[in-house]
């Protein structure tokens, strides 16, 4: 049940920041700050988000040298192609290679 | 369709829609179709993440019917399984789906020329991938962008009603110690690297990774939170360095 208003909670504030100005701002331009506070939203949580993932179940970063080179070759590639197949595909093999190597 | 209707507008396209079928909706799907393909291993790892959290596999199916965007479904799952806060994971999900209000910003003035059940009906297909390709269509006609983004939008919905659905069966198959669920900071990885379009967005993310390495050991992923709250206001103020 707690999972099921989670879910549905996440689910009505995702429809509003979809709808928010649609519905009703219209024609009114966001203020300058504002734009740019939104601007960096999206970075900053996926930045803090991939390591929150990275985190094991006794709070501590569990990256080795097969993770770090994986996420490293992984961004090279991601900036080259802005492919996420490759991208999974490049970061996904030299982990496993790396890890069948050690 | 009136042809010379059509032929007349087609003078005002650009190249890059010149190419595309005078129907909309049969130029939405062609397009739509391979922008999706990206979304198909997103879908296989949500489906193996929903399967690892231990939550009811449909229940973590709905989140594609309820809340419908890839990421936040990831982070909302992945968190409610490792034992965070539900509060701190609800507001994670809503942080990673905040960037849709600058979606719906930018489309805010097409969408005035639109119809009232269109206006609500769109904001919830507003997606990624539905935004980058109705943008190119905002200056159509207002009739043939309404057709054009809901058969984008549908094409785009269906699919990954279906393939999150087939996740549920295949992204558990693969054996756990192949480390699958690497590719989830992976993907993620590569969503942030391409979003940054200049520095200090860059800047913003490694301050917020920083953050959140540097709390890991605290209760309910807060780290999460204070890394994702830290990152803004250093994007904001590089930002302000630049000019």
């Amino acid at each position: 049940m707690t999972t099921f208003l989670a879910i549905l909670a996440t689910g009505i504030g995702t429809y509003f920041s979809r709808s928010l100005f649609i519905l009703s701002l219209a024609n009114r331009r966001i203020p300058a700050p504002v734009r740019s506070a939104l601007d960096h939203v999206g970075p900053s949580v996926l930045g803090a988000l991939i390591v929150t993932m990275l985190i094991g179940p006794d709070g501590r970063v569990m990256i080795g040298y097969a993770e770090v080179t994986a996420l490293a070759v992984a961004s090279l590639v991601a900036i080259k192609t802005r492919n996420h197949i490759l991208t999974l595909i490049a970061g996904m093999s030299v982990f496993w290679l790396i890890r069948a190597l050690l | 369709m009136n042809p010379r209707v059509t032929t007349r507008r087609n003078e005002n396209l650009t190249v890059a829609t010149m190419n595309n079928p005078r129907t909309p909706a049969v130029a939405a799907v062609r397009d739509a179709l391979p922008i999706f393909i990206p979304a198909i291993p997103f879908a296989l790892v949500l489906g193996l993440a929903i399967v690892e959290s231990g939550i009811d596999p449909l229940l973590g199916w709905s989140t594609s019917l309820i809340v419908y965007g890839g990421a936040s479904q990831l982070t909302l799952v992945t968190l409610l399984g490792e034992g965070a806060a539900v509060a701190a994971a609800v507001t994670a999900a809503l942080i990673v789906n905040a960037r849709h209000l600058m979606y719906s910003a930018a489309m805010a003035p097409t969408f005035q020329q639109q119809p009232a059940w269109f206006r609500w009906l769109g904001s919830y297909l507003l997606i990624d991938q539905v935004f980058a390709l109705c943008m190119l269509r905002i200056n159509d006609d207002p009739r043939d962008f309404r057709i054009y983004y809901l058969a984008v939008g549908t094409t785009f919905w269906l699919l990954w009603l279906l393939t999150t659905a087939v996740g549920l069966f295949i992204g558990p198959v693969v054996p756990l110690e192949w480390g699958l669920g690497f590719a989830i900071p992976i993907l993620f990885l590569g969503v942030l690297v391409m979003g940054i379009d200049h520095w200090p967005k860059a800047g913003a993310a490694l301050v917020a990774a920083g953050i959140a390495y540097l709390a890991a050991d605290l209760p309910s992923k807060s780290g999460l939170l204070l890394g994702a709250l830290a990152g803004v206001p250093a994007g904001v103020m590089l930002e302000n360095l630049r000019k």
